[in-house]
């Protein structure tokens, strides 16, 4: 699944070791159903350090379909760039 | 130490894995001067019929060659052979759509500057494949003349990423009382001013116009 592939690589990136909650952009025209997104998020997110995670669903326009940030609850100073 | 939840903001875009293969597969399909086509429509509109009748129609004056997605089995691919055309089969397991990394896999080995036209049919599905850029120059919608006229107005999100709308299954148009104008001004009503083709693959009504039309889209128009 995209989304979880995309965060897993930026959570990668800035060495987290365990993500919190995605926020997601989602447009009525990007062709994906926030319910049906809700509905398959937990089974993706499954044995990723993604598992247990919220996606919280932020209503846009036309197609957008964006990961804007995503929550790490990791102590600050463990955390690289 | 606190275990503060920490916001990082990333602002990447989902399909952007997708967009950036279709438009690496676009200048590709540039390059090597080779127009590439691909059908959508529902299940059962004919994609298959009307596709085989294209390349057979086409290939004795142009280079064609197709991929076909399904979930599963290779009969398509089998059928279009037929038109001696090179055809490879996508199955996609259980995927609803095409995208452009399968594209792009299914290409493997052949020689896209010795084609004409590549045509691509998409897994029948009216949803999903609206997603996906498969990197292609003209996108046809096809709706069958069985269907409901009110499909553009069910499905508008398929009929606007289209270039092209062609009704098919002419020949049956009388038998099941089709409205053709009822789906013109539906298929205007949810993308205004987009071009449709009426065609019969069966006694092959239309399919003239249709070729005169594939030609004009050509990179470079042919010289006999």
């Amino acid at each position: 699944m995209n989304i979880v592939d995309g965060v897993l690589e930026e959570a990668k990136r800035y060495g987290c070791a365990q993500v919190e909650a995605v926020h997601l952009r989602l447009g009525p025209l990007s062709g994906v159903n926030p319910n049906a997104l809700l509905f398959a998020y937990p089974m993706a997110c499954e044995g990723t350090i993604l598992e247990n995670s919220r996606l919280e669903i932020i209503a846009a326009e036309s197609n957008e379909l964006e990961i804007t940030a995503f929550e790490t609850a990791e102590e600050e100073d463990e955390v690289r760039e | 130490m606190s275990r503060e939840p920490r916001l990082i903001e990333v602002r990447r875009k989902v399909l952007k894995e997708n967009d950036l293969l279709a438009r690496a597969l676009r200048e590709r399909f540039r390059q090597a001067k080779v127009c590439v086509i691909s059908l959508v429509s529902s299940p059962g509109s004919g994609k298959t019929t009307f596709l085989e009748r294209v390349l057979t129609d086409l290939r004795p004056h142009y280079r064609v060659a197709a991929l076909v997605g399904d979930l599963a089995t290779e009969n398509d691919a089998l059928r279009l052979a037929r038109s001696q055309a090179p055809v490879r089969q996508i199955t996609t397991g259980t995927i609803c759509h095409l995208d452009a990394g399968m594209v792009e896999r299914a290409l493997d080995g052949w020689q896209l500057d010795q084609l004409d036209f590549l045509f691509i049919e998409n897994v029948g599905n009216l949803v999903c494949p609206s997603s996906y850029d498969l990197g292609e120059d003209l996108r046809l919608v096809l709706l069958s003349t069985t269907e409901g006229e009110d499909k553009p107005l069910k499905y508008p999100t398929i009929f606007n990423t289209a270039d092209v709308a062609v009704i098919t299954k002419m020949d049956l148009a009388a038998a099941v009382d089709f409205d053709l104008i009822a789906v013109r001004a539906n298929i205007n009503h949810v993308c205004p001013g987009m071009q449709i083709l009426e065609v019969s693959a069966k006694t092959g009504l239309g399919m003239q116009s249709l070729m005169e039309y594939f030609d004009s889209r050509r990179p470079m128009p042919s010289r006999d």
